[in-house]
């Protein structure tokens, strides 16, 4: 992202050359003119052909029955038959919901809490202090999610974790929450929240950071609280920043969630846990469905793409520039 | 500008599955044979047990290269993980000239049906390799598709399926095992509630049961009992006809005992978390559960377990009992008499003559010296034998247990098994043997065998699977008393509905051509 940032910023200043007689060059002259920006921008596109739209070839076998045996070319072309079966399966709706379900709870609880965070934060004069609390809080982040996982069901065994003995006693009743259905997406969220609040303040603390110091002075001698100050100046200030966050969120959210649901998930709360990344894992690798668990990648991905749009566009409504 | 334009290409790229990026070989791939040559050394995939796989300068693999004739080219993976990489090995360009096929997936049964595995169904037959002429028809059948064989099969003991039980308990008690269901329950409850140990204490349960996965027909405690009850074995005949197990009233009635066993708080309340692999034997082993219903080498294996804590007193622990009798019935649940088969994947292995190398070296894996070798190791380093048992070596005992841990894993022992079994130490382990091979006869006649083991059916290859974990899912539910029974009949309308009946429809077309 930076790095188109610097071009578009880069190419402010131009117009102080003459432009007029450069024009039937200019779209070459402008390569000149930048062209160790776009050497630098080379391995990323490498990237993004090697990594990202090379696969993409692969991603045909959804419309085929694909038999690794006979290859791409010679597998049978089926059309959208798998994408019908799957969208006409009852497991779908199920997957699609509890897929969308996660990542609005990721989004709308998990997103601000970092930003709640990073406010705190940010408020914390004594430097050693704040600096403890944020090396504790970016910890969780370097824990692999078996090892989250494993701590939460030994928290929550049922008869014998502290915490499941705790909550029994206070409602007096045993639960298994590692089963309950009920329990799963809070369980999910908590991880969440623990694991990647503290990580997630780096980016919101560099931009309150370069708020302007003076407007809070200003807002002082006004009068202003604390309140006042951080809800008219600082969120304001880092309100780009969030926007663009947001919108990455979006994009990370479907994809992130793998090992930690499959990990999470058994027999008694699979009707909550099924999301699409599992559902894939489930049909594709385990089973060997290749082309099918392939065409409900894809529908993942265009249920992605919708998420990202659909963001993007709601940034722009409300007067936020997007980020495309 | 152009890193933005490609934004929604790459996202659209970085959901789809990684999969489609390991799918781009043909049908053309493989290493050893290459041409129409002959082969020069043979790679097997394999699965291991054992903590690590065998080095590659093994000295029993070695002496099994020296047998086949063939350098062998082991390429071991964790068990664990196994049905996971043979997916996506299938799906690649490096294709072994042998694989270890455990189940019959999606995957495994459309290469084979387009050609991309020999039909070794002739072949066999033959009599041209006689280690490889089976001594049981019938599970070869079983594990052929649709009658077509596509490997030699790892031959497995019919009767497995019993019920360890604390020995200590029961005496404790003054009971005895148990003959059938209602006893079982009976135990079950004496164990929960009576204080089996004697410690004053309200601190034991009955049976012990860990999450199985999201499958039926598959050897779980549900399984067992539900065969006990007479609902057949993953399918039943009723009158020339197939029908679904879960299908049949004795199904349900089976439901309804294992969901008594949970609610009155017979089982270990983790039952739908428990890790099977490693937690099993812990609960018996520490006095808290004391009864399991697994296969037979459980005992064995819990008796070793007791002996190591003690080897003075470890007699005590455990008893076995094999299949007890239902409310409809006596029945057994046998095992498909395999464990998966060694399939020749033709995009490695490309001429007959090549094949029927690959043939001779797996007759010569899977004759007396090969077993013995695969099994016991090599005689004179790390085993003696002793009217024809199998001593082992204490020093070398890690190496024997990597032996029987990954090598045994590729042999067959489809005419018989011919190395030698381990000498019991003690009269206690002679006597848990014995009868183990007693119950195995007695289980034998009232075994309830799949009768759609072999058939392989078009709806069911392609979602099959989603269809299993609709029923299993739904079993548990039922059990737990997250569902009631109009839940349940609701689930298998939707197996019904979301292909369970093409399933059926196709299975009794295939039962009716292959009588």
């Amino acid at each position: 992202m930076t790095a188109v940032v610097d071009v578009e910023q880069a190419g402010t200043p131009a117009p102080a050359a003459p432009p007029a007689p450069r024009r039937p060059h200019r779209g070459w002259a402008r390569v000149v003119r930048y062209r160790w920006l776009l050497v630098m921008m080379l391995p990323g596109i490498l990237y993004f052909l090697l990594f990202r739209i090379w696969p993409m070839w692969g991603a045909q076998i959804a419309f085929k029955n694909y038999v690794p045996f006979l290859g791409i070319q010679g597998s049978e072309w089926v059309g959208w038959h798998h994408f019908q079966e799957f969208f006409s399966n009852p497991d779908f709706p199920r997957l699609l919901g509890n897929t969308l379900i996660l990542a609005a709870l990721s989004l709308f609880v998990a997103f601000p809490l970092t930003i709640v965070l990073a406010l705190l934060l940010n408020e914390v004069r004594l430097s050693v202090l704040k600096r403890t609390v944020q090396t504790l809080v970016y910890i969780p982040h370097f824990l692999s999610w078996t090892v989250v996982v494993s701590l939460t069901a030994l928290l929550f065994a049922i008869g014998t974790g502290p915490l499941s003995s705790f909550l029994d006693g206070l409602t007096g009743t045993e639960t298994n929450y590692l089963a309950d259905p009920d329990w799963f997406r809070p369980l999910i969220l908590l991880q969440t929240i623990w694991k990647s609040t503290g990580w997630g303040t780096i980016i919101f603390l560099a931009a309150l950071a370069s708020v302007d110091q003076e407007q809070y002075e200003a807002a002082v001698i006004d009068g202003a609280g604390r309140w006042q100050r951080t809800w008219h100046i600082t969120l304001p200030a880092i309100r780009p920043t969030i926007i663009v966050m947001l919108i990455l969120q979006t994009g990370e959210i479907l994809n992130t969630g793998f090992e930690q649901i499959y990990l999470m998930s058994n027999a008694l709360n699979r009707t909550v846990a099924d999301v699409f990344d599992t559902y894939v894992y489930f049909t594709g690798i385990q089973q060997g469905a290749y082309s099918y668990s392939t065409a409900v990648g894809l529908s993942k991905a265009i249920v992605g793409l919708v998420l990202i749009f659909g963001t993007n566009w709601l940034a722009k409504r409300f007067n936020q520039q997007g980020i495309f | 500008m152009r890193t933005r334009r490609l934004a929604p290409l790459a996202l659209l790229a970085v959901g789809s599955l990684a999969l489609a990026a390991c799918g781009s070989g043909g049908g053309d791939g493989g290493d050893g044979g290459g041409g129409g040559e002959a082969l020069d050394s043979l790679s097997i995939m394999a699965p291991y047990f054992s903590a690590t796989p065998p080095e590659d300068d093994d000295p029993v693999g070695a002496k099994l290269s020296e047998l086949a004739g063939l350098d062998l080219d082991m390429q071991w993976v964790p068990n664990a993980e196994y049905g996971d990489r043979t997916n996506v090995v299938l799906a690649g360009d490096e294709i072994p000239d042998v694989m270890v096929i455990q189940q019959k997936s999606q995957g495994f049964v459309q290469t084979a049906e387009a050609g991309g595995f020999w039909d070794l169904t002739e072949y066999l037959a033959s009599g041209d390799y006689p280690n490889l002429v089976t001594e049981n028809p019938d599970v070869q059948q079983a594990s052929s598709v649709n009658g077509k064989v596509y490997g030699v099969y790892r031959a497995r003991d019919v009767v497995r399926t019993s019920i360890t039980i604390r020995k200590d308990w029961l005496k404790n008690l003054g009971l005895e095992e148990p003959t059938n269901t209602d006893e079982l329950m009976a135990l079950a409850k004496a164990f929960t509630e009576d204080d089996p140990d004697g410690n004053g204490k309200d601190d034991t349960y009955g049976m012990i049961i860990p999450a199985w996965g999201a499958s039926i027909g598959t050897g779980s405690p549900y399984d067992a009992i539900e065969t006990w009850f007479g609902a057949g074995n993953v399918w039943k005949d009723e009158g020339g006809q197939l029908i679904p197990s879960f299908t049949t009233p004795e199904w349900k009635q089976a439901l309804d005992y294992e969901k008594q066993l949970i609610e009155n708080g017979y089982v270990n309340k983790d039952y739908a978390t428990m890790d099977g692999s490693t937690q099993w034997n812990e609960p018996f082993l520490n006095g808290k559960g004391g009864i399991i219903i697994d296969v037979q080498s459980r005992a064995s294996q819990l008796a070793g377990l007791f002996k190591e804590k003690d080897p003075k007193t470890y007699d005590q622990f455990v008893a076995l009992q094999g299949n007890i009798a239902g409310p409809n019935g006596d029945f057994a649940l046998p095992t498909p008499g395999y464990s998966g088969f060694l399939a020749v994947p033709k995009a490695s292995v490309q001429t007959e003559e090549q094949l029927k190398q690959v043939l001779t070296a797996l007759n010569e894996l899977s004759s007396t010296e090969g077993q013995v070798l695969e099994n016991n190791g090599i005689e004179g380093d790390n085993f003696t034998v002793e009217d024809g048992f199998a001593v082992n070596d204490e020093s070398k005992q890690d190496y024997t247990d990597l032996v029987s841990g990954s090598w045994a894993q590729i042999g067959t022992n489809v005419a018989g098994y011919e190395a030698y079994k381990p000498k019991p130490e003690t009269e206690y382990d002679a006597e848990l043997e014995q009868e183990r091979v007693d119950l195995q006869a007695k289980d034998l006649e009232k075994a309830v065998f799949n009768p759609g083991a072999a058939l392989v059916s078009e709806t069911y290859m392609t979602n099959g699977v989603q269809l299993d974990q609709v029923i299993a899912d739904a079993r548990i539910q039922y059990i737990s008393g997250q569902i009631d029974e109009a839940g349940l009949d609701a689930a298998i309308a939707q197996w019904k509905s979301s292909g369970g009946d093409a399933v059926t429809a196709e299975m009794n077309e295939l039962y009716g051509q292959l009588g």
